[in-house]
């Protein structure tokens, strides 16, 4: 009774995931649904629904861990209906998929731990595990990839042109159960990359020498080089006060002493008295003249102003200060470029298998 | 006389008030080698000597004040006329209409002195004082012209007219208050047409603070 009922599960499943409803028709329900009938023992079933329920994950890119669920099912449907082929066909596929990957051996008896141990054990690959956005400082940083081998094996691992021509090896070597590759940013004769985008590519060897599988992940590339600041202007000259007395003041001294000195020998005239004794005036005219002589030395044209010079120097060596501040600030900063790196998704490139 | 006032006054009301205003004190004190001439029907007498005094200023943005005293004694440089003292006081009111030019009013008293008998002299004046630096801020050069608009004597001779100036400068070192001052003055009177002229000049040399 309950084998009808569960191909009549499959078959409305089949029936139903037509491409107009295919949303509606989780794949999640197929794998789900594949699940039970492995567990019911009705592995044709099984195998119909998860072959799907796989096949729609994958297409949709579903997370690694659920479209591995429905592999490592199918793998051991394909088992129990006695088709050991394809059961090592689907763990193949799942170890490409994920090699960290194991199956519960709660769940799964030892006659499917079995095989997918010896499937593992031979199938040559490595899972690349890197951040999807990494921002490295290329003058002492370093772009960091892990690699997840899902056996013992040789790995070569390269940076590539888009065109597949080599820009520079990173590692080659054997390889246990991981490993971590660093790249410095810069290209083998440490200049900085030139392009924007790369391949990282690890290639697995078999221990006979052949090559086993092919793991590349793109790179998209951007060099970030901050702004540096303008230099600050140097000091205008409406900022600095004359150095050397212009001829004003002293002219000013000249003319200003003669007419009051005039004015001082003139004083009796100009009031009516026509009899008065010069002398006074005469002693006071000389003071202003002595005064004016002295005014006129000390105001004279081209004559160094200390003061003036001092406070300009001030202003220009402040000047000086900021333009220090800015060159090791600029500096600071054209030292401080940054490579950021986005990885793509993986894609993997199988051997034709024995 | 009236006409001074009146322009003083004017003057004064259209002076517009200057912003942050503060009153500025001056205070300064001085010798003067003074020399008093007097010609009277032909014959001249001529009295010199030293006197001392002493002056104020308070100004209050275009409007300031100011009193001034002198005391000395002046002996006769001819003839056998008896010294006299001197004494001299002024009390003028003024504006400034532009920050170099002052115009001033009030006052001027002047007696002489001579065994018991005092000849008084009031003058009622109308000053005109021009002030710049001219060496740099430190000196500066000042001339003053006055007139007697109205004037009062105790002598026998009526009074005609009177004028006098003064012209000098002022030096101020840094900016401390401290001013020095060296100038030379003189007011010459005529009384009775002429029969009657007083001349007194003289230098001044001050020193004085002054607060700007």
């Amino acid at each position: 009774m309950r084998r009808p009922l569960a191909w009549l599960g499959v078959l409305g499943c089949v029936l139903g995931a037509t491409p107009g409803n295919a949303a509606a028709q989780s794949a999640d329900s197929l794998i789900v649904t594949g699940m039970r009938a492995y567990k019911n023992l009705e592995f044709d079933a099984a195998t119909l629904l998860l072959r799907r329920g796989v096949v729609q994950l994958t297409a949709a890119n579903a997370p690694v861990a659920r479209r591995a669920k429905g592999l490592v099912y199918l793998g051991a449907a394909e088992l129990f209906r006695g088709r050991r082929d394809s059961a090592v066909a689907v763990f193949r596929r799942l170890v490409v998929l994920d090699p960290r990957y194991r199956p519960d051996q709660l769940v799964f008896p030892p006659e499917v731990t079995n095989v997918f141990e010896a499937v593992r054990l031979r199938t040559k690959t490595v899972a690349i595990v890197v951040p999807r956005d990494t921002v490295i400082p290329v003058q002492d940083g370093a772009f960091r990839a892990r690699l997840v081998a899902s056996s013992f094996q040789t790995v070569n691992v390269t940076l590539l042109y888009e065109n597949g021509t080599s820009f520079r090896p990173l590692y080659f070597g054997p390889i246990g159960d991981s490993l971590e590759v660093q790249w410095d940013g810069r290209d083998a004769a440490g200049q900085p990359v030139p392009v924007d985008r790369l391949l990282l590519r690890v290639a697995s060897r078999a221990p006979t020498g052949e090559l086993a599988s092919m793991v590349q992940l793109p790179l998209d590339l951007k060099v970030n080089r901050p702004d540096t600041l303008p230099w600050p202007h140097a000091p205008a000259d409406s900022a600095l006060r004359p150095e050397r007395a212009a001829s004003g003041p002293a002219t000013r001294a000249l003319l200003g002493g003669l007419l009051l000195s005039a004015a001082v020998v003139s004083l009796p005239v100009a009031v009516g008295s026509h009899d008065t004794p010069s002398g006074p005036r005469v002693a006071v005219a000389s003071a202003v003249g002595v005064a004016t002589a002295l005014g006129y030395l000390l105001h004279r044209s081209g004559r160094p102003l200390p003061a003036n010079i001092r406070a300009n120097d001030a202003v220009r060596e402040e000047w000086r200060a900021r333009v220090a501040a800015v060159q090791a600030e600029n500096a600071r900063r054209l030292a401080d470029v940054r490579l950021r790196v986005h990885a793509g998704d993986p894609a993997v490139i199988e051997a034709a298998g024995p | 006389m009236r006409v001074g006032w009146l322009l003083l006054l004017a003057a004064a009301v259209g002076a517009s008030r200057l912003p942050g205003q503060t009153i500025h004190p001056a205070v300064a004190a001085s010798v003067v080698t003074a020399r008093v001439r007097i010609e009277q029907l032909g014959e001249a007498f001529q009295f010199s000597g030293a006197a001392f005094g002493a002056e104020g200023t308070v100004s209050l943005g275009r409007v300031e004040l100011g009193l001034s005293y002198l005391q000395g004694r002046l002996d006769p440089d001819t003839g056998s006329a008896p010294a006299r003292d001197l004494v001299e006081g002024s009390v003028l009111l003024g504006v400034r209409p532009v920050e170099w030019l002052t115009l001033s009013a009030g006052p001027h008293a002047r007696a002489y002195a001579t065994n018991g008998q005092t000849q008084r002299w009031v003058y009622w004046e109308l000053r005109l004082r021009a002030a710049k630096p001219f060496i740099g801020t430190a000196v500066r050069g000042y001339a003053e012209l006055w007139r007697a608009v109205a004037a009062d004597a105790n002598v026998p001779e009526p009074f005609d007219h009177a004028q006098g100036g003064e012209a000098g400068m002022i030096v101020r070192l840094a900016r401390a208050p401290f001013e020095c001052r060296v100038a030379y003055r003189i007011d010459h009177a005529v009384l009775g047409g002429g029969s009657r002229l007083e001349t007194a000049d003289g230098v001044v040399i001050g020193v004085g603070l002054s607060w700007r």
